[in-house]
């Protein structure tokens, strides 16, 4: 479970030190406030909240909360394991550290944890639908980067309407 | 022409849609080029977040595995009022610690996220560059203590621990079920569709030298897990659990546990564990084999008497109390209070008032 609440807490910061020192002071808080912890509450569920919590609390005390919330390109590509055959997906890194902490948190949760969206939303402390939502933006993002090297539509409701391509339809117009 | 928007080509991508929805889109796919590309680069999408994340876990493990062995807190050491204080303490963070890592038998031995962040460049590098020899955590719980560290270590769990995490997992449609439906396995195989989902797999493994012998509900917190359990010639059982989580496909990562090996992996938003006291080789072979199966029979059930209530309409029994670490969450569920700070969308604002996460227990 640690390193899951590891990955978590660096993911969310976007920084291998900074989400250690994350997770420590968060199960340092957990440690000191268990009498809070409520029987029947998974653990994991709990500590992935705890550390989330503590982590907007944390940045809602700095003046300029956006741009503590920047993660760097290479401080972002360490959190990926890059041992003996195994294969960076530069793209992918470069999708998510681009992403804002909480869409990347939403992500992580639902494809890398298998969370459905209720226990994602608890985590998070956000509705379903607004997993769902950021889900939808976040996959549509990264197919329409995957996408581009070869044209593909941005939506494909866009592209029924316009079966030949937008630019098609825009220079019929012309 | 048809129009699908991306909230339901995610949705099927993720394996949220119900069955017929599911076969309405497999149809539109069939005849619509477009859609079927975007759908294909979904698929990638989702494959490769996923790829993303077991790679930014697999540095963690690697990390946690190389991981000196935990020193106490400072707090601790420096708020040595008495030791009465101190032994309070101890206790607290002893079965906080426990109760972190029960259940999951994660390493025994916590790595320095508790420790004193390193001061000195020397420290500091001891801190950055792991051992040259990765020392497994079993290994680092009987090595004599560094000098200046205190090791912090779980005693094996007793039998009685064991056990009750076990009972944790059985649920009233664990033994509910007529023990004569478990010979039809396309039975079976439908009871535990219902549960799990229409993708769930009930593999037929005769060719490999394992015979279905018989299948249960299970449940992990408020979830169906489905537990089909294969006899061989002559060793202990292997067991398939298959679970609803997350969406689309991820490869096989393999585990040992002490005697017992698994393969763990994701496959039409249903995950699976293959465990038994296998080589990898072979539990990799037969996953392999499973993964080609077909998904379970697609058929209305028989109406056996017996059968009632059905698996995944059984209730739950208040009088089976799963464990702290492992149960569902209640009504009153801290996390469910929104008691965390208020949600905030893509991008964080500064808000009044002091943060605090799940609410105590009255």
């Amino acid at each position: 479970m640690l390193p899951r609440l590891k990955r978590f807490a660096d993911v969310l910061v976007g920084d291998k030190a900074e989400g250690k020192a994350l997770l420590r002071r968060a199960l340092m808080r957990m440690l000191a406030d268990q009498h809070r912890y409520q029987r029947g509450t998974p653990l994991d569920r709990w500590a992935f909240a705890e550390i989330y919590g503590l982590w907007l609390h944390e940045l809602r005390d700095h003046a300029d909360p956006l741009r503590q919330a920047k993660a760097s390109d290479t401080d972002f590509e360490r959190l990926f394991h890059q041992g003996q055959g195994a294969d960076f997906d530069a793209l992918t890194a470069g999708f998510l550290g681009h992403l804002p902490p909480q869409q990347r948190s939403t992500l992580l949760l639902v494809y890398g944890e298998g969370f459905d969206h209720e226990d994602a939303g608890r985590v998070l402390d956000s509705s379903p639908d607004t997993i769902a939502a950021r889900l939808i933006r976040a996959s549509a993002s990264l197919a329409d980067r995957l996408g581009s090297s070869a044209p593909t539509p941005a939506s494909a409701t866009i592209e029924t309407l316009f079966p030949k391509g937008p630019q098609d339809h825009n220079d019929r117009a012309q | 022409m048809t129009e699908l928007s991306d909230e339901l080509l995610v949705a099927y991508v993720d394996g949220q849609l119900a069955r017929a929805q599911t076969r309405a889109v497999e149809r539109v796919l069939e005849q619509d080029d477009v859609i079927a590309r975007r759908v294909d680069a979904l698929k990638q999408a989702h494959g490769r977040l996923e790829s993303a994340f077991e790679a930014i876990l697999a540095g963690e493990v690697s990390e946690v595995m190389a991981a000196q062995p935990m020193a106490p807190p400072p707090a601790l050491r420096s708020r040595g009022n008495g030791l009465v204080k101190v032994g309070l303490a101890t206790v607290g963070i002893g079965l906080a610690l426990a109760a972190l890592v029960a259940g999951y038998g994660w390493p025994l031995v916590v790595p320095d996220l508790l420790a004193t962040p390193p001061s000195s460049p020397q420290q500091q590098q001891q801190a950055v560059a792991p051992p040259l020899a990765p020392q497994r955590p079993q290994q680092a719980v009987a090595a004599p203590p560094a000098p200046q560290q205190q090791q912090v270590a779980a005693a094996p769990p007793t039998w009685q621990e064991q056990a009750a995490r076990a009972h944790a997992l059985l649920s009233r449609a664990t033994v509910e079920v007529g023990l004569e439906s478990q010979g039809n396995q396309d039975l079976v195989a439908f009871q535990i569709a219902q549960a799990i989902g229409p993708a769930v797999k009930l593999p037929d493994l005769k060719a490999q030298g394992l015979k279905f012998v018989r299948a249960q509900l299970l449940r992990y917190g408020d979830k169906p897990l489905a537990q089909m359990l294969y006899l061989g010639v002559a060793k202990d059982p292997l067991a398939l659990y298959a679970m609803r989580g997350g969406g689309g496909s991820s490869g096989p990562l393999f585990r040992q546990e002490g005697a017992i090996g698994s393969m763990s992996w994701r496959e039409d938003g249903i995950a699976y564990l293959l465990a038994g006291e296998e080589e990898e080789a072979v539990l990799s072979r037969l996953v392999e084999k499973i993964r080609n199966e077909p998904s379970a029979p697609d058929m209305p059930p028989p109406p056996p008497p017996r059968l009632e209530p059905q698996l995944s309409q059984a209730p739950a029994d208040p009088a089976i109390s799963p464990s702290a670490a492992e149960s569902p969450p209640t009504a009153s569920d801290p996390l469910a209070t929104g008691s965390t700070p208020a949600p905030q969308q893509a991008s964080p604002e500064p808000a009044a008032g002091p943060q605090s996460g799940p609410a105590p227990t009255p």
